[in-house]
């Protein structure tokens, strides 16, 4: 695309922005603002970023980045969680960190990767926006609020990749399973996760049977509940007591990123 | 200290180095040293010389886990090219040397006004969170061998030599193995006269040999660092 045709498009969505920010920020639709990341924006910021945030739809399963590959957009979730997974060669794989509506997917692009390290897979399906690489380097290059606050959350995201490094060497199956669901439910609108067995224990890096395991073990206690592809949460207070402390280390991350960002 | 061993402050036009020097105070850093805590504020940031900084995350106030390393490819500190002023993790130093040291006021004053610098930070930032990520999968699911040779080999390369102190104990705590893992581990890879121990002292005898019993977690880590880097003498080419 020439320079002169990129600008004529720009003009041209220019004229619909007003119109689509109003209906993105509609509570009725999964509008950009539900991801905290572009709500922490000011007003200036979203409007100019929302020519170019495209709307989709992810799909359970669908791989959005492979390892090594070029990637063309940066995800901001607003419904849906991505997990990010690191491969082996001989295709093992478990999850290092997850990105919800407090997110992005693409960060790696900013620090000037090109590539990302790491898989990327749809965990639980919903909405997201994307934006093209493009513009998130220009936004970055600009160095406004977009720039400060993606610093910010780069720093949670390494915090979450460590802390969950640690965990699965050091923590029982059900303790990690306790730290995924309630980092899975601060992400969801509701208790109930379209989610089986086989696919945690991919998350988790460890074999099915230690989930079925852990499971109904928090199923006994009547934490949870879960039938083939959904499991309910039934009493979120009670799978704090079998969490370990990884959660609130990540959770306690977030929570300052958010907090800082509302008042830069 | 014309050219610094350090590769972040070699990577950057000579006249912003100039610029730094007279910030930059060389420290002698001990094995053992603490430089941050989780939760607590960063005062300085260091580009290490020829020490080496290990990156630990704690659970249970007990057990750690090494996750990644910092050594004169890089600077201590990280969080703060990221805009935060406090660590995530525990920054101990795990093989004495020398280091630069900056006040990190000074340093986001130069670091805010230095665009080669954000440049070859924010690579390194990429290079790092690719590192965390491996070593995250070697320590998931890879052996006690394989990890402790790639560790060894990782902190040869950092440090510049093939000889270190290290204790049985402290191998636990970066390879987030109980010591008896340790201790079978070394056995193994000094019966086979790849390593040698002895009173506290652990010396590599057989490199290629060693890069063999290692997992290609070691080549993967290294290539993407070669990589960062080799971009960033682009970026200054350019």
């Amino acid at each position: 695309m020439t320079q002169s045709s990129s600008e004529a498009s720009r003009l041209h969505k220019a004229s619909v922005t007003d119109a689509r920010v109003a209906m993105l920020q509609s509570p009725a639709t999964a509008g950009p603002l539900q991801n905290y990341l572009l709500a922490a924006l000011p007003a200036a910021e979203i409007e100019r970023l929302s020519v170019d945030l495209e709307p989709v739809t992810l799909a359970l399963g669908e791989v959005l980045y492979e390892p090594g590959g070029r990637q063309q957009h940066a995800y901001f979730p607003t419904r849906s969680i991505i997990s990010l997974h690191y491969v082996m060669e001989n295709g093992a794989a478990a999850e290092i960190a997850g990105v919800g509506n407090e997110g992005m997917l693409g960060v790696s692009l900013i620090m000037g990767g090109n590539s990302t390290p790491s898989r990327a897979v749809v965990q639980t399906a919903g909405e997201a926006y994307r934006l093209p690489v493009r513009c998130l380097l220009e936004e970055f290059n600009r160095g406004g609020p977009l720039l400060r606050l993606l610093l910010r959350y780069s720093q949670a995201l390494l915090t979450q990749m460590a802390q969950t490094a640690a965990c699965n060497r050091h923590h029982s199956v059900a303790q990690q399973l306790s730290r995924w669901l309630l980092l899975t439910l601060d992400r969801m609108p509701s208790n109930d996760l379209v989610m089986t067995q086989e696919l945690i224990a991919g998350m988790l890096g460890v074999r099915r049977e230690s989930v079925t395991e852990a499971a109904g073990a928090l199923k006994q206690v009547g934490v949870i509940s879960y039938r083939r592809g959904h499991i309910s949460v039934l009493d979120r207070a009670g799978l704090h007591d079998h969490v370990c402390e990884c959660y609130a280390v990540v959770k306690n991350e977030f929570d300052r990123l958010l907090r800082d960002a509302r008042h830069h | 200290m014309t050219t610094p061993a350090n590769r972040i402050l070699a990577s950057i036009p000579s006249r912003d180095f100039e610029r730094l020097k007279p910030q930059l105070f060389p420290v002698l850093l001990k094995f053992g040293q603490v430089l941050y805590e989780p939760g607590k504020a960063i005062q300085q940031v260091y580009f290490p010389l020829s020490c080496l900084v290990s990156l630990l995350t704690a659970v249970d106030k007990r057990r750690t886990l090494e996750v990644g390393m910092v050594g004169n490819e890089g600077m201590a500190g990280m969080p703060f090219i990221l805009g935060i002023g406090v660590s995530g993790v525990r920054a101990l130093v795990q093989g004495g040397g020398n280091a630069l040291r900056m006040s990190a006021k000074a340093f986001r004053l130069e670091f805010d006004r230095t665009p080669a610098l954000q440049q070859a930070l924010y690579r390194y930032t990429y290079a790092l969170m690719a590192q965390i990520s491996q070593t995250a999968a070697c320590n998931r699911f890879h052996d006690a061998e394989e990890r402790l040779a790639r560790w060894l080999l990782m902190t040869a390369d950092r440090v510049g030599r093939d000889e270190f102190p290290v204790t049985h104990e402290f191998l636990a705590h970066m390879l987030g193995l109980r010591r008896v893992g340790v201790t079978e581990a070394a056995s193994t890879l000094k019966r086979r006269k790849l390593i040698d121990y002895q009173r506290g002292k652990l010396k590599i005898i057989d490199k290629a040999r060693l890069k063999r019993a290692s997992c290609n977690c070691y080549q993967i880590v290294n290539t993407v660092f070669a990589r960062a880097q080799s971009q960033r003498q682009d970026g200054r080419s350019a």
